[in-house]
């Protein structure tokens, strides 16, 4: 039994109560059915690590990374689906961190600094599985359905051994981050400060990358690896706009994910409308939202002083 | 050798007298550099800093050639020069992040980035262009991180890093912001704030590295008067990485000029002035004397 498992069976009672409050037709069933409920917990559990990574993310300037190593877990799928495994997501993981240490070794020995090194590991992998899955497959290619699932995400269709892998990434990602978010801030806001005061920066990076592969990877079932960035960076860029402390920003983070997600699920549910694509969606009009909102008030204060 | 075990002081007035002789004599040539070594208040005072032969080669480029440096503790040293001058290669060689090509670097008797340094060095570069700008953290996290190292960074800050925290926003007069966003701040606190990170991880010798870049007078004011408090009441030992040469001359203990190596090493109160350093640098008069000025015809 995997760590997905347990969990489910840990929450299962607490979604069954919360199932008759639910509004709609359709969307109690993510609290009920035990299909459904792998889908949510999935769903709740990658927000809360990818809002806390996205965080750092944004302030590392990498926002783009995510999507970097969506795109590399893309060439794994690929080679996996043709490979025939029962889970390409593991091959997703095991591409996705090659790159992301090859991407940090370029970035930190200053051979490509920025984004340069992302966009040749994102368009070399991508183009790999493009082109196994044509050779291999050819024409009479019937795994089109489970690619698109991969490219677009398929949050209704999460196999046991999906959720093990996703809870399990996401667990220990989450410990560890928690765990260094010190240092990691420090190496972030200056490595060689941080350095000096003896944070072994380097190995923090290498781990904060491979952190990241994995993380991306397990939100690739739920969200899809186009749309990987809309719970990465924008639940981050919402909370910088409202927050005024690292530790609020966190915390609000949490909020703008979770509200994303749930009320994304709970659109889609409702209208029959792609679960990824309408989370990414309900995240961005939330972002709109607050950054107008903003403006407007401040707007209203300065004529207030005036 | 001999020159080497010669008793400091005296060896500074031997110094200072062949300087007073070459000026005499009129043949102060950019070539040979005057060194007059700064007589140290305390004799006893142990090295914090020593670069011996130090040569520096950047991508094909020879940045520092041939550098010797030997800083006491307590010292204020200011190393100033043009643009381009290898004032930042400097400093990053000292920490260690650049790799020297000749020549040893040797801090409190340790190799940069040893082990036994941790937390004993602080390095404060120009804040505002230095933070990153997605930044969201108060005055009082920043200066928090200065306090994280290899033991203590999986752990929540204890009551002792709490109070380092607390002291080095007072230091630098920052505690009404220090609930505050960085981003918020003008240049002047955010340098200040950065300061106070190197404060609280209690490091006893601090590299500046062209703190006084875009803030106004009085904040450049008072960042001056609080590294003199740091050098005099703490017993900091200080490098200070400036191109401001006035600013260094009424701050520093002792003036280092750097281009295409060491062309002035002494007391900031002896450091040359306009036409001095213009023959120390080489420069040559471009204007001849005065002509008349023709009035231009009228077309």
């Amino acid at each position: 039994m995997g760590l997905g498992v347990i969990i489910l069976e840990l929450v299962a009672p607490l979604l069954e109560l919360l199932a008759p409050l639910m509004p709609g037709d359709t969307f109690p069933a993510f609290f009920k059915l035990e299909m459904a409920q792998r889908s949510l917990i999935a769903a709740i559990m990658v927000t809360i690590v990818a809002g806390f990574l996205g965080l750092f993310l944004i302030m590392k300037n990498q926002a783009l990374m995510g999507d970097g190593i969506a795109h590399v877990s893309f060439g794994g799928i690929a080679v996996g689906v043709v490979l025939g495994a029962s889970s390409p997501l593991w091959y997703a993981l095991l591409f996705a961190i090659i790159a992301s240490i090859c991407i940090n070794e370029l970035q930190s020995r200053e051979i490509l600094t920025g984004d340069a090194s992302i966009a040749i590991f994102l368009t070399g992998t991508l183009a790999l599985g493009l082109f196994i899955l044509k050779v291999w497959e050819g024409d009479e290619f019937t795994g089109v359905a489970e690619i698109h699932s991969y490219l677009f995400g398929n949050l209704l269709l999460m196999p046991e051994e999906s959720l093990d892998l996703i809870a399990l990434v996401c667990v220990v990602s989450l410990i560890l981050l928690a765990a260094m978010r010190n240092a990691l801030l420090a190496t972030t806001i200056d490595p060689f400060a941080a350095r000096i005061q003896g944070i072994p920066v380097r190995r923090i990076e290498l781990l904060f990358s491979i952190i990241t592969a994995a993380v991306v990877v397990s939100m690739v079932k739920v969200i899809g690896a186009l749309l990987v960035t809309a719970l990465l960076v924008t639940p981050a860029a919402t909370a910088k706009q409202i927050s005024s402390s690292f530790k609020s920003c966190v915390f609000m983070t949490q909020v703008v994910g979770l509200i994303s997600v749930i009320s994304g699920i709970y659109v889609s549910a409702e209208m029959n409308s792609g679960t990824g694509s309408t989370i990414a969606l309900v995240a961005a009009i939330i972002f709109v939202i607050v950054l107008t909102s903003k403006s407007a008030f401040n707007l209203v204060i300065k004529k207030h002083e005036n | 050798m001999a020159k080497q075990q010669m008793n400091p002081t005296a060896r500074f007035f031997e110094q200072l007298d062949s300087a007073v002789q070459k000026k005499r004599e009129g043949n102060l040539i950019s070539t040979n550099p005057i060194t007059i070594n700064f007589p140290p208040r305390n004799l006893n005072r142990s090295t914090a800093l020593e670069v011996s032969n130090l040569t520096v080669i950047r991508s094909g480029k020879t940045i520092l050639e041939d550098i010797n440096l030997e800083i006491k503790t307590g010292d204020f040293v200011a190393i100033v020069g043009p643009n381009g001058s290898g004032k930042s290669t400097l400093a990053l060689s000292i920490l260690g992040f650049l790799k020297a090509h000749n020549g040893t670097i040797k801090i409190f008797e340790e190799k940069p980035l040893s082990k036994k340094l941790n937390g004993r060095i602080g390095w404060v570069p120009q804040a505002a262009a230095n933070l990153p700008k997605d930044l969201k953290v108060t005055v009082e996290e920043l200066v928090m991180l200065g306090t994280v190292d290899a033991k203590n960074m999986f752990f929540r800050p204890n009551a002792e890093r709490k109070s380092r925290v607390k002291k080095a926003i007072e230091k630098v007069g920052l505690e009404p912001y220090s609930k505050t966003d960085i981003s918020k701040l003008s240049g002047g606190q955010k340098q200040r704030a950065v300061i106070a990170k190197a404060i609280a991880s209690d490091a006893e010798f601090i590299i500046f590295d062209e703190p006084l870049v875009g803030i106004d007078k009085e904040t450049r004011n008072s960042l001056l008067k609080l590294l003199d408090n740091l050098c005099h009441d703490e017993g900091k030992t200080i490098l200070m990485i400036s191109h401001d040469i006035t600013a260094m001359r009424q701050t520093a203990h002792r003036m280092v000029y750097l281009e295409e190596g060491i062309r002035y090493d002494g007391p900031s109160s002896s450091f040359p002035d306009f036409s001095l350093l213009a023959a120390i640098r080489g420069i040559v008069q471009v204007h001849d004397a005065p002509k008349e000025v023709k009035p231009k015809e009228e077309e």
